[in-house]
């Protein structure tokens, strides 16, 4: 979005620049700016500047959700990775994540899927914001592993999109968790849509693990996520479970449920952006547009990034 | 019973005629009280048990002997004493006895109870003895005066009176030895036990107390009297003086006491106990002394009261026509002696049964039913120990469906979180009831024909009486009358009462936890317009406001709630020391309707705003208000039918529909029950709240469903049919009946208070042996318990009974279709649980895919392999369970890339054609 902000300040800059101004004193190759005539025409600017700004603004918000937020959910899970390790390598200074409540955002499982290539650090809750690093663990069931049903919830289209082809999955697939009472090997037993039939019961000391993401339909169904898909697996004997799980949880941590309470931190990041702009149209009027550029890129970028984090704890939690 | 106008002025107009029409529909309806000869009790708005009455009759005389020893004696009484029940009684429960033909009083307290009514003339005197008036039997299971209770020492020895005081040494029938000027106990008990029984030239009589144990207190002061009498007792005197008309007729409804209330009496199953009515008659005096001494004069006194008069002054009764000499032989001699028996104590089944008991969860409602119903289980080895663990309704539905208890009482549907079908198996017809105890001004005995509208149920639930004078800064409502007494809308329909405001008039004793009877409550509000008017904030026509933290109040409700936050501004210091909101302190709701029973029954609102301050050690004393004086009682609480009935509590007639008013009684009951129709199964049966759907289909299912055969085909076929969809679960076996208000208002004829217990039991997935129990119960207590009576099993007053005919045919064959199917547990591998979970429209959306596969582990663990699967995509009704999550979020998850997308193409376009053009007509740009 700064991108254009050179443009538009050369417009507006450029009337009062003749004005004994120190700064642009100092730079006079720019005098020839003013050349640009109004032409009368104001309207065609507004448009074309609105344009550019909606189409920055969109198009940021959609490469970073596919592409650019891979890169910080990759990120994140090396992180996770690191800690995970850490977490259940017996440390007596830690106490490993076997529940009932586990810190949010804490890894309490890494999930292996040979057969779609997923290795991911399960993270602790299911909120927007908990899944951007990774696969989130409902926290009001046993944790992934332990006897019982557990549910993990992933995202499928965006940041990093571990979930993606969750739907690939057939019944007979091998599915795999390490969590801090040990390893436990799943069998994929079914995979449902809306409308399909629940597995069977569990037997008793068995577990299970539903995996939960969203599918889109039609041409564009790997951008248009907006149904929810299960697959079930189990395994004939799970750990333990610590009494005392919480019964329930807050709605932003319900399948395809977004977080709303991000709205008040999304109004700071903008006014941040907001502060950005004005800084840029004093900077250029001091300083020289490649300085200005150089200077302000990565903190507007950092911002929009931050920003577009922000903006999506307010979508599904699994898209 | 219909129309409680007909009534009111028949009685006014005819008081016997009134009467025998009344005994005549009460016969007709009460078939147990089939006896034409028996008196019946008079129309005063209780429910009463109709078995073993009691009467007797009984002439008494007074007589002197006059100086030269011929005999004067006085025209005769015959005295009429009648008692409604006298068998199975419980402790505290009220009887009823009336008697004509008594000596009309004169001086009548305002207070007849205890020693405030000792000083009266010619009253009525009922006592609780122990012991029978059989000669045949040891002495010591004879009823004596010793053995008769009394809550004071006054109201049994007269101790150090003077001559003018002591007629009873001239007493005709008495034995030589109570003539003496020390008399009563032999030998007469020294100083250190009496210090101030016997004074030189000053007369004394005791009359001692022999507790059950034996013990004999010498009544002489305060300090020798059993504990039971001592001041301020738990309970309040239940002895009465009581007062007879014009015409000699009186009645009373007499409290007994049980040893569980007072173990010194000692009452029980075991040991008889006998009610004295002792109509005072005056004492029968002998040959006086020439001339005639002090006490000679005195025991021919006849009375220095008018019939008819009141002694409000509490002035000296003249003591030979007195009550304090009941004790007297010509007194004693003059006694009607009512036998009673006791039933089993509460604890029966505790003490004489070692087997663990079951515990069905719930409703207050059947408490009365469960006293008697629960022996006839537990001393029976063939069945088992059943019990009722009274709590919310709501509490124990969730208990029954987590599987904490087999089977839980309710009165309405309630909504099924769990996975399992539930039977609702109506069990006993009976309902709620505003009690009340309210007395009419100038000392002219109790209110019975109290009239209650919605809007007036309203105002008082509402908060929206002021209470007293600290109300009045409530803003909003600073012009609305005090309490309901001065409330012209209240006047108007119950004209003739005190108007002097007190703060239990404002308040409504009720519920403070969720209730089904709330609910029902609040449903009759809702049902009327002016009610409703008056809750969203439109004065009646007399001005008076809604308080506004209850306006627009979401009705109906199962729980009331102490919305308002009113604290006064006074110049009280313990109030400025202990701030509090007012209007909750009127309110003061409380956990149990047996508590707004003992209220009523006490005559003590719970009222929480006294507020007593000791300056000089700067400490206060907060809490319940007095009891209320006998003669301005005024007091209204939310009762069950069967405390009702059982404490002799009166029951207001509630509107239906303007100017119709019907009280509870088994015909307005029945009528309601006729308007009850089966709940109709919405989506897969989920017996949601309030929703007051109708059936056709019902009753007829009920009809046939009395054949078990037929049933448990029916059941089979249900569950082998394979069938996709919500609405294979047995759902439509044994669904509760919905009372619409609407209907109730339309008949002019039902009670809107009429409520139907369910025995509420999981149809699947309850352990066999409580399933057996529960079947077991429903079967004997639809069948055996529905046998109206006071006995062990059977069903008590205030309670309908079921029957295979008539108006309660549905209800008794929907419980016998229900105990089959609880009794099957046809528990299949289908998980029809969860479609009905599933389709369970308030669970939060994405919440239901999740929440299944929670459940199933606990069932069936051993069918799960394959034998199921291939049936399972076909009979087990599992799917519907996404749709849920695909609810609010989708659309956003759908669109929000692509919009984005487009969106930012569109920008690009726009932009780049812009510039195409300014370019192309203007240069390179920049």
């Amino acid at each position: 979005m700064t991108a254009t902000l050179p443009d538009r300040d050369a417009d507006v800059a450029s009337p009062p620049a003749p004005e004994p101004n120190p700064a642009p004193a100092a730079r006079p190759t720019r005098a020839p700016e003013p050349r640009l005539p109004r032409r009368g025409d104001d309207l065609w600017t507004v448009v074309s500047t609105t344009g550019t700004m909606v189409a920055i603004v969109c198009l940021w918000v959609v490469g970073q959700m596919l592409f650019l937020s891979s890169f910080s959910q990759a990120r994140s899970q090396d992180l996770l990775y690191d800690e995970f390790r850490t977490a259940i390598a017996g440390d007596p200074n830690i106490v490993p994540p076997i529940g009932p409540t586990v810190p949010v955002g804490d890894p309490v499982a890494l999930l292996t899927i040979p057969r779609i290539g997923v290795s991911q650090v399960v993270v602790e809750g299911t909120a927007s914001g908990d899944t951007l690093a990774g696969p989130g663990h409902l926290r009001k069931t046993v944790l992934p592993g332990q006897a019982g049903t557990s549910v993990v919830v992933g995202r499928s289209a965006t940041y990093g999109a571990p979930f993606r082809d969750l739907g690939d999955l057939r019944p007979g697939d091998d599915l795999s968790v390490v969590m801090a009472q040990g390893e436990v090997d799943f069998k994929v037993v079914n995979v449902r849509r809306a409308g399909d039939p629940y597995s069977q019961p569990l037997p008793a000391g068995g577990a299970r693990l539903v995996l939960v993401t969203a599918e889109g339909s039609g041409p564009l169904a790997s951008l248009t996520p907006g149904s929810v898909v299960y697959v079930d697996a189990d395994a004939p004997k799970g750990f333990i479970p610590p009494s005392g799980l919480p019964a329930t949880v807050p709605e932003p941590e319900q399948v395809m449920h977004s977080d709303h309470g991000a709205l008040p931190l999304l109004a700071l990041h903008l006014a941040l952006l907001l502060a950005v702009i004005l800084g840029v149209v004093a900077a250029r009027q001091r300083w020289s547009a490649p300085l200005v550029w150089i200077l302000t890129t990565p903190i507007a970028v950092a911002l929009a990034w931050s920003t577009t984090d922000v903006v999506m704890r307010l979508l599904p939690n699994v898209v | 019973m219909h129309a409680t106008t007909l009534r009111t002025r028949l009685r006014a107009a005819f008081a016997v005629s009134g009467a025998t029409l009344l005994a005549g529909l009460v016969l007709a309806v009460l078939p147990a009280s089939a006896d034409p000869g028996k008196p019946v009790p008079p129309a005063d708005n209780v429910l009463r048990a109709s078995g073993s009455p009691f009467s007797q009759i009984k002439t008494l005389t007074r007589t002197f002997v006059n100086d030269d020893g011929t005999t004067l004696e006085f025209p005769a009484n015959t005295v009429t004493v009648n008692a409604s029940q006298t068998k199975d009684l419980r402790g505290r429960q009220r009887i009823l006895i009336d008697w004509t033909g008594a000596q009309p009083s004169g001086g009548r307290a305002s207070n007849p109870y205890g020693e405030n009514g000792l000083q009266q003339e010619y009253p009525v005197v009922i006592l609780q003895c122990r012991g029978t008036d059989d000669t045949a039997l040891p002495v010591e299971q004879q009823v004596r005066p010793e053995t008769c209770w009394t809550g004071s020492v006054a109201q049994r020895s007269q101790i150090t009176r003077s001559e003018g005081e002591a007629s009873w040494i001239h007493d005709a029938v008495a034995a030589p030895a109570d003539k003496e000027r020390v008399s009563g106990m032999i030998p007469f008990p020294g100083k250190d036990v009496c210090p101030t029984a016997d004074a030189e030239g000053l007369w004394t009589h005791l009359t001692p107390f022999v507790a059950a144990s034996g013990k004999v207190y010498a009544a002489c002061d305060g300090q020798n009297m059993p504990p039971e009498a001592a001041v301020g007792a738990a309970f309040p005197p239940a002895e009465i003086a009581a007062y007879s008309d014009e015409n000699g007729e009186g009645s009373v409804q007499f409290e007994v006491r049980s040893d569980v209330e007072n173990e010194s009496l000692g009452c029980n199953h075991k040991v008889a106990c006998t009610i004295e009515v002792i109509p005072i008659n005056g004492i029968s005096c002998d040959q006086p002394t020439s001339p005639q001494t002090v006490s000679d004069a005195a025991c021919r006194k006849g009375g220095r009261f008018p019939a008819g008069s009141s002694n409000f002054a509490n002035d000296g009764a003249d003591q030979a026509v007195a009550p304090a000499l009941w004790w007297s032989a010509s007194n004693w001699a003059n006694r009607i002696a009512i036998p009673i028996t006791f039933g089993l104590p509460p604890d029966t089944c505790d003490v004489l049964d070692p087997r663990p008991p079951t515990g069905f969860y719930g409703s207050e409602l059947m408490a009365q039913a469960a006293l008697q119903w629960a022996p006839a289980y537990c001393l029976n080895k063939k069945r088992f120990k059943f019990q009722l663990n009274q709590m919310s309704d709501a509490a124990g539905w969730n208990l029954m469906e987590s599987g904490g208890g087999p089977a839980a009482f309710v009165s309405s549907a309630h909504k099924r979180r769990g996975s399992d079908p539930v039977g609702y198996a109506p069990t006993a017809v009976t309902g709620f009831a505003i009690g009340y105890n309210v007395d009419l001004p100038d000392n002219n005995g109790e209110f019975a024909d109290l009239r209650l509208n919605p809007r007036l149920v309203a105002k008082l639930l509402t908060q929206s009486y002021l209470g007293s004078d600290l109300g009045r800064g409530h803003p909003g409502i600073e012009t609305n009358p005090l309490g309901i007494m001065t409330d012209p809308e209240f006047i108007a329909l119950n004209p003739g009462l005190s108007q002097n405001a007190q703060e239990a008039g404002a308040a409504l004793l009720s519920l403070s936890h969720e209730s089904d009877v709330i609910e029902q409550l609040t449903d009759w509000i809702v049902h009327d317009h002016d009610a409703m008017d008056f809750v969203n904030g439109k004065a009646d026509p007399w001005g008076m406001k809604v308080n506004p933290s209850y306006k627009k109040i979401k009705l109906p409700r199962s729980e009331w709630p102490l919305l308002d936050t009113y604290i006064p501004q006074t110049q009280n210091s313990c109030r400025q020391a202990n701030p509090d909101v007012y209007f909750s302190q009127l309110a003061a709701p409380v956990t149990t309707l047996r508590k707004v029973s003992d209220a009523l029954l006490d005559a003590w609102p719970n009222v929480q705003t006294r507020c007593d301050a000791d300056l000089a050690t700067q400490s206060y004393k907060l809490g319940r208000i007095d009891r209320q004086p006998y003669g301005s009682r005024f007091m209204l609480g939310v009762v069950s039918l069967g405390d009702a009935a059982r404490f002799g509590i009166r029951t207001a007639a509630l509107q239906t529909k303007k100017g119709t008013f019907v009280a509870p009684d088994e015909d307005s009951l029945a009528a309601a029950v006729e308007l009850m129709e089966p709940q109709q199964s919405s989506g897969a049966g989920n017996g949601s709240k309030g929703d007051g759907g109708k059936g056709e289909g019902g009753k007829g299912d009920g009809g046939k469903g009395g054949n078990r055969a037929d049933l448990a085909r029916v059941v089979e076929e249900v569950l082998a049919k394979p069938q996709s969809g919500g609405d294979v679960d047995l759902s439509h076996v044994g669904k509760p009946f919905v009372l619409d208000q609407g209907d109730v208002r339309r008949s002019r004829t039902a009670y809107p208070g009429t409520m139907v217990v369910y025995t509420a039991a999981k149809l699947q997935n309850l352990a066999q042996d409580d399933a057996d129990k529960v079947a077991q119960f429903i079967r004997t207590a639809t069948t055996e318990g529905q046998k109206e009576g006071a006995g062990n099993g059977q069903l008590p007053a205030g309670f309908v009974p079921l029957t295979a005919k008539g108006s309660t045919a549905a209800l008794y064959a929907s419980a016998q279709e229900v105990a089959d199917a609880v009794e099957a547990q046809t528990s299949k591998p289908t998980e029809s649980p969860s479609p009905s979970a599933t389709a369970n429209p308030t669970l939060p959306p994405g919440d239901g895919g999740i929440e299944l596969p929670d459940a199933p582990p606990v069932d069936l663990p051993s069918e799960a392999p394959s034998a199921v699967p291939s049936a399972s995509p076909t009979t087990a009704p599992e799917p519907l369970a996404m749709p849920q999550t695909e609810a609010v979020s989708s659309e956003l998850g759908d669109r929000a890339v692509p919009v984005l997308l487009v969106l930012g193409l569109i920008g690009l376009a726009l932009t780049s054609l812009v510039r195409y053009f300014t370019r192309g007509a203007q240069g390179p740009p920049r």
